[in-house]
């Protein structure tokens, strides 16, 4: 090999077959017919093969009735398959959204709790840790599901709360707390109360800056929260004056027709798209030119644009979403002006108190209090806790990141403690903490298709449920692969959209 | 870094750094000084200790409630492992879990990977584990005073051991023995007895307690105590040969890798081979296939090939992907694919006489054993009689079957997404990266319903796939998705200068990958890669929403509708989630001892 390259000068080009440009093309677009030609393959044979079997396609299902109803959901009998569908999703969502925020916070604590220099603390966390993260899920989320079946009916609570708290069989129930009269004008005093709070909190600050002071500004911004509290239960009743207004709103949105806020949408649906993308264009020019675009940023960008257009066409397809827009939002300045009517208010002190029901002491689904059935229990607990054991490694491993250096080096310039976890170690750990955390809560999504096996009704169960009535196996397939390529891209684009907000500027 | 104050040479030549000294501190400093240091601190520590004691009483309570049926999982210990292997066979399952066994041993010693644990250490587990049994006496609910009494006792020996080899040893001891002695004594300990003890009784057939005798199928204490004599074995046979035997890791990973196939094509399956059949084509096949295959190779791999040998292979590569247009024998098309392989990429292993017979070498062994296991695969079992391809086990054992097959097939697919997603070439990065980006975006449970589903139906008129190698061809799918993100991650923190000097020294581009780039990206992705493999061990267990019979499955469907033990459903999953919670931590412990051996992380 050496020799023949020696025998010819670098100048000539190699014959045809050893042109590594022409070979490498070649390769590619040989690979690419194969993979193609594979796919199309195995799609006629899954034509032929459906067509031997006598099974239909066609999404008609969408439209027609399911013939089955759901355990539980915004809708448990579902007029259509896409209904059901919907339905599906609404409760694949529910339990996401839940989740995340809860496996969020018991992930933190726990996190901090292996960090803690108290050794029971420690101790508790790690064992946590090392037993959830290394059980299964799935094995887990049957388990809570056996046990919970398997309960006699439990009361938790003691003292004033006694019997607040159930489990069964059927599920968990717990108080539902609900705003009470007046609720909502004390909430606006509240919520002016905590804008002047800020203004309170920095001009302390400011006041510490300059005369050297410990000001107790923090201190201060609460007592000016609980102060505004405490005047608004006197006062609320004046804040009445807003219920026509928001009336008057109500009724200037009623009166827009569907078809401008339909151009609105698309037109807002195109400059976000042209906006993101130029925005991504520009985040890659640095001082020393624009950087390289990577696969996976072309990739977004055309994503990006197909989203835009998706949008747009749903807006022109289906004029019912601007119609039901206008409509949803008419409703809630309504609802709002009812809630802030001069009469709607109460005594002193009870405008701020939340209510709470009582759940019955039930052998059905009480109508009162919240419910969990046991199914939604079986999944949160296990998707909450598992979840829950990855963060806080995420969390601890974070925390590990920041260098010694900065703490010594806050300790040496005298910050105290609080203003060391605020102002270096933590803005420090979230850079690390961010990417591996939205990926947990990525995971956290996708794992709520483990429902299905206690059968709750998320989307994979609802879709199990309806290819096996109507024998539609590849639609159904489809829409869940759609459904969770676009759930797994908005999430991850979310993360994303703070991912670069807090990455280090490096030179 | 520092200086190693006083390196100690080890046997083995390498230089390790003495253990510092660990400081003595009294218990009661150190309880002022982990439990309460400040106000705050007390505080957690009462709370939590409060919660550790309803926590234990609750567990305990659990565990040893008088409604509680232990015997549900303790008499279809079997159906957990196994499924309904039949009995007369069960050799075979001992035979597979002692090859196993004896692989562990000798590998624990080929890589040296026992750990030491000091002798206070070991007083002190000692004491704890003694306190912890004392503790289950006193803290569970609904216990008799006789059981109590017996647990505080059992608990009372080794913690008095403890303590009292704690006050003899020096406060600054640093004596330590091999933690695999202390294990295997552990072990030995509760195998042996089952010698004395008469849980033995508990055997496994369809609910009934069957006295433990008879054959060795239905016996356990046996066949363990002969596991265990053969780990013990295998483990000094391993040391007493690693000195001599130079390529013993090697060999012993070459072993690893096949034994997934050998185990369940050859022992469990146990194919009844047609001798007439096997005369007239396997063995010519295989014949043709390995030597002419390896003349081709020999003349291919001459430093005089050139030109020429290039389109020979290119010939042969169009001849191997004609061969699937024409009716033939799948395993003529594989290893003429094979062949078209190992031809294109002979120029890589040009070189020496020694070189190109190592090359040729290896090429016919690959023949061998890929014939071999197609034919293996092929041929109906005698165990059941079941047609090809139907499976005869479940339990833990398809479990294992499941994430093992899958961690093989998945790693070259992985590592093959992830240089072309890294690649210079658009098409292949493209293709690639939207391979990855799908595949991550959608949950396990759908592939696994998509290919329990369609696969059948996408495949040609005459070809079949059960349910069981369908389900891992999606898994494998799957999972190399992830690891090619994994593997990407190593392959991105490799420097420039590597690639440059890689081709400054005139490495072709299969060279640098495969002798450059590849083992340094290896080796930084082996944490994320561990962690990908237990994760791919938990996750086998979704296949129960398909229907195939884990050992989830067993444990939740089977067991509880077994006749005798209706409804016991917490106790096998008890038991199922300990073995996985076993599994998967003692692989996360291992992983991160290689990790600190590799020293990985600390640059």
């Amino acid at each position: 090999m050496t020799a023949s390259q020696t025998e010819h000068p670098a100048t000539t080009r190699p014959p045809l077959w050893r042109d590594a440009v022409v070979v490498k093309w070649v390769a590619q677009v040989f690979t690419l017919v194969v993979v193609v030609g594979v796919l199309i393959f195995l799609v006629t044979q899954a034509k032929t093969s459906l067509n031997d079997n006598g099974i239909r396609t066609g999404f008609d299902f969408i439209k027609t009735n399911p013939g089955f109803q759901l355990a539980e959901g915004i809708d448990t009998s579902p007029a259509t398959g896409g209904r059901a569908l919907y339905v599906g999703m609404v409760n694949m969502f529910r339990i996401t959204f839940v989740g995340i925020i809860f496996a969020t916070m018991l992930g933190v604590l726990v996190g901090l709790g292996r960090l803690s220099g108290n050794w029971m603390v420690e101790k508790v966390s790690t064992v946590f840790v090392e037993t959830i993260r290394n059980v299964p899920l799935l094995v887990q989320i049957i388990f809570y599901d056996a046990v919970i079946t398997q309960l006699a009916p439990v009361e938790f609570g003691v003292g004033p709360i006694s019997g607040w708290f159930m489990v069964t069989q059927k599920g968990v129930s717990m108080p539902r707390i609900f705003a009470a009269d007046g609720f909502y004008q004390w909430a606006v005093v509240v919520l002016v109360g905590a804008v002047v709070a800020r203004f309170v909190y920095r001009h302390e600050v400011d006041r510490r800056d300059e005369t050297g002071q410990d000001t107790k500004p923090g201190f201060k911004a609460m007592g000016t929260i609980v102060a505004f509290g405490l005047l608004g239960l006197l006062i609320h009743p004046l804040f009445g004056f807003l219920g026509p207004i928001f009336g008057g709103i109500a009724r200037v949105i009623g009166a827009i027709p569907p078809g401008a806020v339909q151009l609105a949408l698309i037109a807002l649906a195109a400059t976000a798209v042209v906006i993101w993308i130029r925005r991504f264009w520009a985040s890659f020019d640095g001082p020393s030119g624009r950087a390289k675009l990577t696969d996976d940023d072309w990739f977004r960008i055309v994503f990006a644009g197909i989203g835009g257009l998706l949008v747009a066409a749903v807006v022109v397809l289906w004029p019912g979403l601007s119609a039901w827009i206008v409509h949803s939002t008419h409703d809630f300045f309504r609802f709002l002006e009812t809630k802030f009517e001069f009469g709607n208010w109460s005594r002193p002190l009870d405008g701020m108190r939340p209510g709470v029901i009582k759940p019955d002491r039930f052998t059905s689904f009480s109508p009162n209090g919240l419910t969990m059935s046991r199914a939604f229990a079986a999944v949160f607990l296990g998707v909450v806790l598992y979840t829950a054991s990855f963060i806080a490694e995420i969390i601890r491993g974070g925390i590990l990141a920041v260098p010694k250096g900065q703490l010594e080096a806050a300790d040496a310039v005298g910050l105290t403690k609080g203003q060391k976890l605020r102002h270096i170690v933590l803005p420090q750990a979230f850079r690390v903490i961010l990417p591996p955390m939205g990926n947990q809560y990525l995971n956290l999504a996708k794992n709520t298709t483990l429902a299905i096996a206690v059968g709750y009704s998320d989307l994979v169960q609802v879709g199990q449920t309806l290819y096996n009535q109507s024998g539609r196996t590849i639609e159904v397939m489809a829409i869940w692969m759609l459904f969770y390529l676009s759930v797994s891209l908005g999430l991850s684009s979310i993360v994303n959209f703070w991912n670069v907000r807090l990455k280090l500027v490096e030179r | 870094m520092t200086e190693p104050t006083s390196p100690n040479v080890t046997a083995g030549g390498r230089v390790q750094l003495a253990r510092p000294k660990e400081p003595y501190i009294p218990p009661r400093e150190w309880i002022r000084d982990n439990l309460f240091s400040t106000p705050f601190n007390s505080i957690l520590t009462v709370l939590f200790t409060a919660l550790v004691f309803v926590m234990t009483r609750g567990m305990l309570g659990f565990i040893f409630g008088h409604d509680r049926r232990w015997e549900a999982p303790a008499t279809n210990l079997r159906f957990l492992m196994t499924q309904a292997y039949p009995d007369e066979q069960y050799i075979r399952v001992w035979f597979t879990f002692g090859w196993i066994l004896a692989l562990a041993g000798l590998s624990l010693a080929a890589w040296n990977a026992a750990p030491r644990v000091g002798y206070r250490n070991l007083a002190r587990k000692a004491a704890s584990v003694g306190v912890a049994v004392a503790l289950i006496g006193l803290v569970a609910p609904a216990m008799s005073t006789s059981g109590r009494l017996q647990y505080v006792l059992i608990g009372a020996i080794p913690m008095a051991a403890g303590i009292i080899a704690l006050k003899i040893l020096d406060n600054h001891d640093t004596r330590d023995m091999s933690a695999f002695v202390v294990q295997v004594l552990v072990v030995a300990g509760i195998i042996l007895s089952l010698w004395t003890v008469p849980y033995g009784q508990h055997t496994f057939v369809d609910g009934a307690a069957r006295v433990d005798s008879g054959t060795v199928a239905q016996s356990t204490k046996l066949p363990l105590t002969i596991m265990l004599l053969v780990i013990i074995a295998a483990f000094y046979v391993g040391r007493t040969i690693r000195p001599h035997f130079k390529q013993l890791k090697a060999v012993l990973g070459g072993i690893w890798l096949l034994s997934p196939f050998i185990l369940t094509t050859l022992v469990l399956r146990d194919p009844a081979f047609d001798s007439g059949h096997l005369l007239s084509t396997d063995i010519p096949i295989g014949l043709a296939f390995a030597l002419g295959g390896g003349a081709i190779l020999w003349l291919l791999s001459s430093a005089k090939a050139g030109e020429t040998g290039r389109i020979a292979a290119a010939i042969i590569l169009v001849l191997a992907f004609a061969s699937f247009l024409t009716p033939m024998r799948m395993i003529v098309r594989i290893d003429a694919l094979m062949l078209a392989g190992a031809a294109l990429s002979s120029a890589t292993f040009a070189g020496s006489r020694e070189a190109r017979l190592r090359f040729v070498g290896g090429w016919m062994g690959a023949i061998v054993i890929v014939n071999w296991l197609v034919t293996a695969t092929n041929t109906p079992s005698t165990v059941f009689g079941l047609p090809t391809g139907t499976f005869y086990g479940g339990g833990l054992t398809l479990t294992l079957i499941i994430t093992s097959f899958t961690l093989i097939f998945a790693f070259p697919l992985g590592v093959t997404m992830a240089l072309a997603r890294t690649s210079k070439m658009p098409i292949f990065r493209v293709m690639s990266t939207a391979y990855i980006e799908t595949i991550r975006g959608i949950p396990l449970i759908t592939v696994f319903i998509f290919f329990a589903i369609m696969l059948p139906l996408l495949l040609p008129d005459g070809m079949e796939v059960a349910k069981i190698p369908a389900i891992v061809i999606g898994y494998v799918l799957f999972s190399s998705a992830y690891l090619a993100e994994n593997v990407r991650g190593g392959l991105q923190s490799i420097g420039r200068g590597q690639h440059e000097a890689a081709e400054a020294l005139g490495l072709t581009t299969a060279q640098k990958t495969l002798m450059i780039t590849l083992p340094q990206a290896l080796r930084v992705s082996i944490p994320p890669l561990v962690g990908q493999a237990i994760g791919t061990f938990k996750e086998s267990s979704l296949v129960l929403i398909v229907g195939l019979f884990d050992l989830l499955f067993i444990a939740r469907n089977v067991i509880p509708n077994t006749s005798g033990f209706l409804g016991a459903q917490r106790e096998p999953l008890m038991v199922a989630s300990f073995i996985y919670w076993a599994g998967s931590y003692s692989m996360s412990k291992a992983s991160q001892r290689v990790e600190r051996k590799l020293g990985l992380g600390e640059r």
